[in-house]
């Protein structure tokens, strides 16, 4: 299983928003970091298909990423969205099951079985309106977990996580890692500390460095300084 | 299928699972009934004196109307209505507050419309001037037809189309109570305005909440997000738009035969006072119009959801149909400009109207005339159909970024 980033750039009017980024990810844990801006969202997005690259390619398994049989295959977690206030979380997920092609049955036992994860089952008959910032974000997670995916983006998955949660999810994201190619992007360096086998640190648009979790020697936070030179160390980590 | 089908449900349930869905469906229909039932609310007055209500004027007039019906607008009945005119004594004064108008006369007022109508005359005192004769009166209305087409600026094959027609309509009329199908028919003013304005509110969300929710990310990135979620949409759209229409158009119906009978169906059209010699029956004309206005409402639901997806606003899109809707009602272009007022009135804010599907003015194909109910249909699916395609390029193309 393999994830080919090759030359991928994404140009606005007057702005290079990722230049000329390439990578192979496999199986595992890629912990994608970098400020505002760097271009990590942008390039995520490009990932699921969502936004068009304005040169290089991306495929899967030699799968292009503007083909169905590449999203099938594809579980996104985006940094900020909304829910549909009036459905419950059970119908949120058979919705996005459908959304991902799972037949009816399946998606019912997968659904059931991802709000079991979350600790969302009491609330599985809920209207999501009802609830909290935390209990979304689960919600989110699960709907990104839908259809066991092979490559599974997650950006910023852990925002509005209370610290105990937090812990939870870096150890889900880590076994998910275990079959899976997780690119996870995020500020909180603590986050893909002690799970990502891989990272990648994006600045301006490019990818600057990428390497081995022991290449860092084990500091994380001075490999994340080095790249960016003097950076509020509070704002990130 | 499966997937269309669940995502189908899904997207039914986000349009009528909203509460704007359910206060409006309440609002429309109690406007729509509201609307039929107000003529016979209120009073008359003459001299600041009430005269009588309106509610009672009507049983009188349906108590006259139905005695007349089944019987054939020929020289008998011509004649009898002539001469209970007559019999009023002042025909240049207020002559409807007279008893011998009361008494004799007004039993025959529906006859009376028709031959004031074809006569061309306003006024009792000079109707009372023509001699009732069958012919005549048939030639009057023959007459009334060849300037209607005039002014409508009718080619020549146009009208030796309609006079085709005319020879196909069979004279005397027969007469029957009907005043449940004109009430309904008369309602579709108001559902011209209820049905665009419904569907803008309800369906300019499909497509641009889901980008302003931002789902849209979840949605196209998901594997059926940019090719069945859109035909769902879509479906589900149109599904809302033909539904709705149907359920107001029921209810516009079950309140007008409710309240002014359900008697007349049959009634041939011409016997009516609309200028349109196609065969067919009053009741066939109120199915006619019906269906007119399930075509205009897809096509108007299918314009919304474009609109939704190309202005990515909900309010935009509304703004658009409710403009569309108002100048439907204030712009009217003059009928000398025939091919653009033409088109104008095929709008479908405004084609479910009685002038309109039953319009003189037709379309020449392949040597034939097609009058407009049978030729806008067509088009209606056409653009609906074009549109469709429009939009799916259009959400297919979308580019979720700056943000």
């Amino acid at each position: 299983m393999e994830l080919v980033i090759d030359r991928v750039s994404k140009q606005y009017k007057n702005r290079i928003a990722v230049d000329r980024v390439s990578l192979r990810l496999t199986k595992g844990v890629h912990g994608l970091l970098g400020a505002n801006g760097a271009g990590k969202t942008t390039l995520m997005r490009m990932l699921c298909g969502i936004l068009t690259p304005s040169g290089g390619t991306i495929a899967l398994d030699g799968v292009d990423v503007s083909e169905e049989a590449y999203r099938a295959r594809l579980g996104y977690l985006p940094q900020d969205f909304g829910y549909y206030p009036e459905f419950r979380a059970d119908d949120f997920l058979l919705y996005l099951a459908a959304l991902k092609a799972i037949p009816i049955k399946q998606a019912k036992e997968e659904a059931a079985g991802l709000l079991e994860l979350v600790s969302l089952s009491e609330s599985a008959r809920k209207k999501i309106k009802t609830f909290s910032g935390g209990m979304k974000q689960r919600l989110g997670i699960a709907q990104a977990l839908l259809g066991e995916p092979d490559l599974l983006i997650l950006d910023e998955p852990t925002a509005g996580l209370d610290p105990k949660e937090r812990v939870r999810f870096r150890e889900l994201i880590r076994q998910l890692g275990e079959k899976s190619i997780v690119l996870l992007s995020t500020h909180i360096v603590s986050d893909i500390e002690h799970i990502a086998d891989q990272v990648l640190i994006m600045k301006d648009g490019q990818l600057i460095r990428q390497g081995k979790w022991d290449e860092t020697q084990g500091n994380l936070e001075s490999f994340y300084l080095e790249c960016f030179g003097e950076v509020d160390t509070d704002e990130h980590i | 299928m499966n997937t269309f089908k669940t995502l189908y449900r899904y997207e039914m349930k986000k349009i009528v699972g909203r509460k704007i869905f359910r206060v409006m469906l309440f609002s429309c229909q109690l406007i729509t009934v509201v609307v039929i039932a107000m003529h016979l609310s209120g009073k008359s007055y003459v001299d600041g004196e009430v005269v009588d209500t309106h509610y009672n004027m009507f049983l009188t007039d349906r108590a006259y109307e139905r005695a007349l019906s089944g019987r054939a607008i020929d020289q008998t009945l011509l004649k009898e209505t002539m001469d209970a005119y007559r019999k009023i004594p002042d025909p240049a004064g207020r002559w409807t507050l007279t008893d011998e108008y009361q008494t004799y006369a007004r039993p025959y007022s529906a006859i009376y419309r028709r031959i004031s109508l074809f006569l061309d005359r306003d006024f009792l005192e000079d109707v009372l001037l023509w001699e009732a004769d069958e012919n005549a009166f048939y030639q009057a209305r023959l007459s009334y037809l060849e300037d209607h087409w005039q002014k409508n600026f009718l080619t020549d094959a146009e009208k030796e189309f309609w006079r085709g027609k005319e020879a196909e309509v069979q004279t005397p009329f027969l007469y029957d109570y009907h005043e449940g199908y004109i009430m309904y028919i008369i309602s579709f003013n108001i559902l011209n305005i209820l049905i665009p304005l419904f569907l803008a509110v309800c369906l300019s969300g499909i497509f641009a909440d889901e980008h302003t929710r931002r789902t849209d990310q979840l949605i196209l990135s998901g594997a059926k997000g940019k090719t069945t979620v859109y035909q769902a949409k879509i479906a589900a759209g149109a599904t809302v738009s033909l539904a709705v229409t149907a359920l107001l158009l029921i209810t516009a119906v079950v309140t007008a035969l409710s309240l002014y009978g359900a008697d007349g169906f049959g009634m041939q059209m011409q016997a009516e006072l609309y200028p349109f010699s196609y065969p067919m029956s009053i009741g066939q004309a109120c199915l006619i119009m019906s269906a007119m206005a399930l075509f205009a409402a897809l096509l108007t639901g299918i314009l919304v959801m474009l609109l939704s997806e190309l202005l990515r606003s909900a309010v935009a899109s509304m703004a658009v149909i409710i403009s569309f809707v108002l100048a439907a009602l204030v712009i009217n272009i003059p009928s000398q400009f025939r091919f653009f007022a033409q088109l104008w009135d095929w709008l479908p804010v405004s084609f479910p109207d009685r002038w309109y599907v039953f319009d003189v003015r037709t379309i020449p194909l392949l040597g034939h005339c097609l009058v407009s109910w049978q030729i806008v249909p067509v088009l209606y699916l056409v653009c609906s159909a074009g549109i469709a395609v429009l939009g799916r390029r259009i959400y297919q193309k979308y580019q979720v970024s700056g943000r």
